[in-house]
């Protein structure tokens, strides 16, 4: 099946293009993506539960030294990074799949993916250095 | 290549599903979820450097609208969390029939409710 279509001919790389090998399959990142929003989704049932329970009695007390005293245990802190890791990367192919659907021009949709990745790592930047400084007591 | 668009079809195009219901949810509850991720980075930033900065954080959180929002990303997150689970058995195959999809997702929303209402009482009391 020659493959005619635009974007296999404009692809800006030189091997054989792998959508070409295997006719209808993904010659791109989709499928990687696909697995790290299900891996992630895995990790995040019992990380999550578990940090939800724990945080919402956290936050709804007004002790500061008992949420701060949690979070600098090894194991809290630990889980809470890997907690932290797999939301934002979670939330960061989720929202793709949304723009996907809703976002039609190319542009719109390349900002808008983009916005939301740096929005991801300045967040979750920001909270795993702020466990950080609670874990080593800085 | 020209990609098929999913126009936004619910619910002015199609009658109420129950699928089509719990699967606009999920996607709202996502995007919900994300945006009550910011409000979770501003807590961690409030704990981490105490004093004035967490008592402030701590009187949003404590009043009524906090409460609520706190709620409310409870709830989400325990749906989206259902959901979830319902779409990884989809996606090994199990559930798929409309019966079995129809009763399943009744089921994720009962699961959900629960554990947020055993969640609250167990931060409460």
């Amino acid at each position: 099946m020659p493959d005619t279509s635009l974007s296999n001919a404009t692809a800006l790389r030189d091997e054989t293009i792998l959508r070409r090998v295997r006719h209808l399959g993904s010659a791109r990142e989709g499928l990687k993506e696909w697995r790290v929003q299900r891996c992630t989704a895995l990790a995040l049932t019992p990380l999550g539960l578990w940090f939800v329970a724990s945080m919402l009695s956290l936050a709804t007390s007004s002790d500061q030294t008992t949420a701060a005293a949690w979070l600098s245990e090894p194991a809290q802190a630990f889980l809470t990074i890997l907690f932290l890791v797999a939301l934002f990367a979670h939330a960061v192919v989720g929202l793709r799949s949304v723009f996907d659907d809703y976002v039609h021009t190319r542009a719109r949709l390349v900002a808008a993916d983009l916005a939301v990745r740096a929005l991801a790592i300045i967040l979750c930047g920001a909270s795993v250095l702020a466990v950080l400084k609670l874990f080593l007591g800085r | 290549m020209e990609r098929p668009l999913s126009p936004f079809m619910f619910p002015v195009w199609y009658r109420f599903q129950l699928g089509s219901a719990l699967s606009i949810l999920h996607r709202f509850t996502g995007i919900a979820l994300t945006i009550g991720s910011i409000l979770l980075t501003w807590w961690f930033i409030a704990v981490a450097a105490g004093g004035k900065w967490f008592a402030a954080t701590h009187a949003f959180i404590a009043s009524p609208i906090g409460m609520l929002l706190l709620f409310l990303w409870s709830a989400a997150f325990f749906y989206h969390l259902c959901g979830g689970l319902r779409h990884l058995a989809w996606d090994a195959g199990y559930g798929f029939e409309i019966r079995d999809a129809n009763r399943n997702g009744i089921i994720v929303l009962v699961v959900a409710a629960l554990l947020t209402l055993v969640t609250w009482l167990y931060v409460l009391l």
